[in-house]
């Protein structure tokens, strides 16, 4: 009985991965042929499309910051959607006279919002446009990372500030700034902490997942949405689980 | 060449993430390779941390050249920069005098940032009522004021306990399961992100 539960314990991560490969990669060839699925209003977002279109309408630039996480644990799975939605906006913005601007407070993160803007410009050729200050290392602890990106806030003729990776409650003195010199700042964080500041500090804060959601409604492929099924579902599992979990506790079941 | 190298780099990519996750289940030569990829990655991010330095100097480089009205603070950074990289390398990471530069410098200011923190968090909760009039925001400001109160003795009054019973049933409650609903949603995302980047969707490396 105890190999079996030790064998359940090792392996549980790995076929959970699997389920969620399986459902991702079956929701993108069932959707390949349906109409696309209709996504809930999320406020932030379309705030941030307006701003994307004003921003390039005004030649203003578009902030985007992406944290100080590092891409060797957990933190780093905010900071790629961070790099997804610089994609998304160094596109819409790629005729602009203003490039977006990107922060980060990771040495690696730095290296690969520089890339990130090149391939993105590489692909809509306009490789010329590529300017590797645009995307900037600003401080490596908290408060030097906030401390460095604030004067991008205010000096850089920025209209929307996007904050997208793991940034705690220093967040509150980047909003601050954001609000200080009028644009709108969208903020999303995988720390628990941060999310209850930017419930009072941001214009347009994310909570829980709705960061991740952001591919999805900024425009990308059939995969994000899919990935967005995927979790829907599993959301839905879990919480029958947590209920089962509760319910076999009362009746006294299990200890 | 341009199509064959986005290519070869998402098949890397990809190859080497599903072998470090397999590394994590799998003991023998998945784990012995894992241990090598997480190496190489470790020594790329040493290198990748000089890059992002020497770009930072970079940026602050060109902004002293365009004598805007704060390139003053440029200067300063790029001179801060210059001292510290030299202490720093004659003394040693923790010589008496990188250390006096920390301890003197950077600790007092990062303090001072945090001071700043707390009052940008008064003013932005009071600021909050004003920018958002709905009935959850009273609520949050409610349950803010009650857990501040029941956390601190009262001037005159000391401790209430009615209002420490009823922080704690906030704080063990409703934040617990609030945070634990949060967490799930993050988890999910990440795991939902790492997938994609897996299945070679999104590729942040110039794939």
């Amino acid at each position: 009985m105890e190999q079996v539960l030790s064998f359940i314990n090792d392996y549980l991560p790995l076929a959970f991965i699997l389920v969620c490969l399986g459902l991702t990669l079956f929701f993108i060839f069932y959707d390949r042929n349906q109409p696309r699925i209709s996504l809930r209003e999320i406020p932030a977002f379309r705030h941030f499309r307006r701003e994307v279109d004003l921003a390039v309408e005004a030649g203003k630039r578009l902030h985007i910051s992406l944290g100080r996480g590092s891409i060797f644990d957990l933190q780093g799975g905010a900071a790629f959607i961070g790099l997804t939605i610089l994609d998304r906006c160094a596109r819409a913005a790629s005729n602009s006279d203003r490039p977006p601007v990107t922060t980060s407070g990771d040495g690696m993160l730095t290296v690969l919002s520089q890339d990130t803007l090149q391939s993105t410009y590489s692909s809509l050729a306009v490789e010329e446009r590529y300017d590797p200050t645009n995307a900037h290392l600003t401080g490596l602890t908290p408060m030097a990372y906030a401390a460095g990106a604030m004067p991008t806030i205010h000096d850089e003729h920025i209209n929307a500030n996007f904050f997208a990776g793991h940034i705690g409650t220093e967040i509150a003195l980047l909003t601050e700034a954001s609000e200080r010199s009028q644009s709108l700042s969208v903020a999303g964080t995988d720390s628990i902490h941060a999310q209850a500041v930017l419930y009072a500090t941001a214009d347009e804060p994310l909570l829980g997942e709705e960061l991740y959601a952001a591919g999805a409604y900024l425009g990308s492929s059939l995969a994000h949405f899919a990935s967005l099924r995927m979790q829907d579902i599993l959301r839905w599992v879990l919480i029958a689980v947590i209920l089962l979990g509760s319910v076999i506790k009362l009746l006294g079941i299990m200890p | 060449m341009k199509k064959i190298l986005p290519t070869t780099n998402a098949v890397i990519a990809v190859v080497s993430g599903v072998l470090v996750l397999l590394g994590y289940f799998f003991s023998g030569v998945f784990e012995s390779i894992q241990s090598v990829l997480l190496g190489w990655a470790i020594i790329l991010a040493a290198f990748a941390l000089l890059l992002g330095i020497f770009n930072l100097a970079l940026v602050h480089w060109k902004k002293l050249n365009a004598k805007g009205p704060n390139s003053i603070y440029s200067l300063v950074l790029l001179v801060s920069l210059g001292i510290t990289i030299v202490v720093a390398g004659l003394s040693g990471p923790t010589g008496g005098a990188a250390l006096w530069i920390f301890n003197t410098f950077q600790v007092p200011v990062e303090v001072s940032l945090l001071a700043i923190l707390a009052v940008v968090l008064v003013y932005s909760v009071a600021r909050l009522i004003s920018r958002k009039p709905r009935w959850y925001t009273v609520l949050f400001l409610v349950t803010v004021l009650v857990v501040l109160l029941g956390t601190v003795p009262l001037f005159f009054f000391g401790e209430l306990p009615l209002l420490t019973s009823v922080r704690g049933w906030i704080a063990q409650v409703p934040a617990v399961a609030g945070a634990r609903g949060l967490l799930l949603g993050v988890a999910l995302g990440t795991v939902a992100t790492g997938l994609r980047i897996l299945l070679g969707v999104d590729r942040p490396y110039g794939g």
